[in-house]
């Protein structure tokens, strides 16, 4: 069954259709939102509404452009409005603790590393570290860094997902790599792992 | 070159995105310079970590839950249109009762008033005469 079909399938509200659809694409789905996410509970998650959006609003498909490149285009949104929530929820998170003492946080933080060893305190410290660090890209940035590094896609079909030129994804690129590498650089010195 | 670190070009280095001459000259200062050398191993690593977590295993029960998912807004779907039609069916009657509920109690009311114009008019007894305030009092004794 080629992409058309398949969504015609859905236009029509056909479960097998679907089924095969998130089959043939639940990995790279999870893949991306894990890239922007960098948590895979979350990343399911959010995968399971991108094929949700995708059985609702399937009759909005021109075919104008490849079914990958929709898919990655509501991946992508929605993985930015989770973070840009989360951001939200850690504001009067951080509200609530001020009033609490911060104690919440504290239990957390023993509780997750309280019997671990220690090379796995700096594994996990240097992943932290490293989503820190893309974290704190740009969004354009960050979606563009993470559809070349986790996606390993070409910058032509970053530029069609992102709908800007193929110079513009490869400047958006090298100003992340740039980024990345300055605030690594900057960790590095002050030994931080 | 040899005594100024080269840093910035590192991860472009790592990437292969360095011209010929460019990447020769990095890889012959990565030989003079440990610093350079540690922080390449230190993004080497960092890196790393990306190849490690990238395409993780999907759940097996991915579209299981899904598909759970569909026919719960399904359902909340349908529920949600009943809900659509029925709520302002249900305050419609809800308001023409109470319209009708005030249109009676109005017209009771005026026949009430009625009632006590009447009662106005009608003359109270006097049986004061009939029995006086002594023999009743004595009656009670």
């Amino acid at each position: 069954m080629d992409e058309t079909q398949l969504i015609k399938g859905i236009q029509q509200g056909d479960r097998k259709s679907f089924q095969i659809l998130v089959e043939n694409y639940q990995r790279m789905v999870v893949n991306t939102c894990l890239g922007i996410v960098h948590n895979k509970a979350d990343a399911e998650d959010l995968a399971q509404d991108v094929f949700l959006e995708i059985f609702r609003t399937a009759e909005n498909f021109r075919g104008d452009s490849k079914l990958s490149t929709w898919l990655y285009r509501i991946a992508t949104n929605r993985s930015l409005n989770q973070i840009r929530k989360n951001k939200r929820n850690r504001f009067f998170q951080s509200i609530e603790e001020t009033f609490t003492g911060g104690r919440n946080r504290a239990s957390e933080i023993s509780e997750n590393h309280g019997d671990q060893p220690d090379r796995n305190i700096t594994d996990q410290q240097r992943k932290e570290l490293l989503h820190r660090a893309i974290d704190r890209l740009p969004e354009k940035q960050r979606i563009a860094f993470t559809l070349n590094k986790y996606e390993e896609l070409p910058y032509q079909q970053i530029a069609e997902i992102m709908e800007i030129s193929l110079a513009s994804v490869e400047s958006l690129i090298h100003r992340a790599k740039k980024n990345l590498q300055e605030q690594l650089l900057d960790c590095y010195k002050k030994k931080c792992v | 070159m040899k005594n100024e670190c080269i840093h910035k070009d590192l991860i472009f280095y790592l990437d292969n995105e360095l011209s010929f001459e460019k990447r020769t000259t990095v890889e012959k200062h990565l030989e003079e310079c440990a610093d350079c050398r540690s922080f390449l191993a230190f993004l080497q690593d960092g890196m790393q970590i990306i190849e490690k977590e990238k395409n993780p295993e999907v759940s097996p029960f991915f579209y299981t839950r899904l598909s759970a998912r569909l026919d719960e807004k399904d359902e909340h779907q349908t529920q949600s249109q009943w809900a659509r039609l029925a709520q302002p069916a249900f305050f419609s009657l809800v308001l023409l009762a109470g319209i009708y509920g005030g249109l009676k109690l109005g017209s009771n009311a005026s026949s009430t008033k009625a009632n006590q114009r009447a009662t106005s008019n009608v003359q109270m007894l006097n049986d004061f005469a009939a029995e006086p305030i002594e023999s009743f009092l004595l009656d009670e004794l």
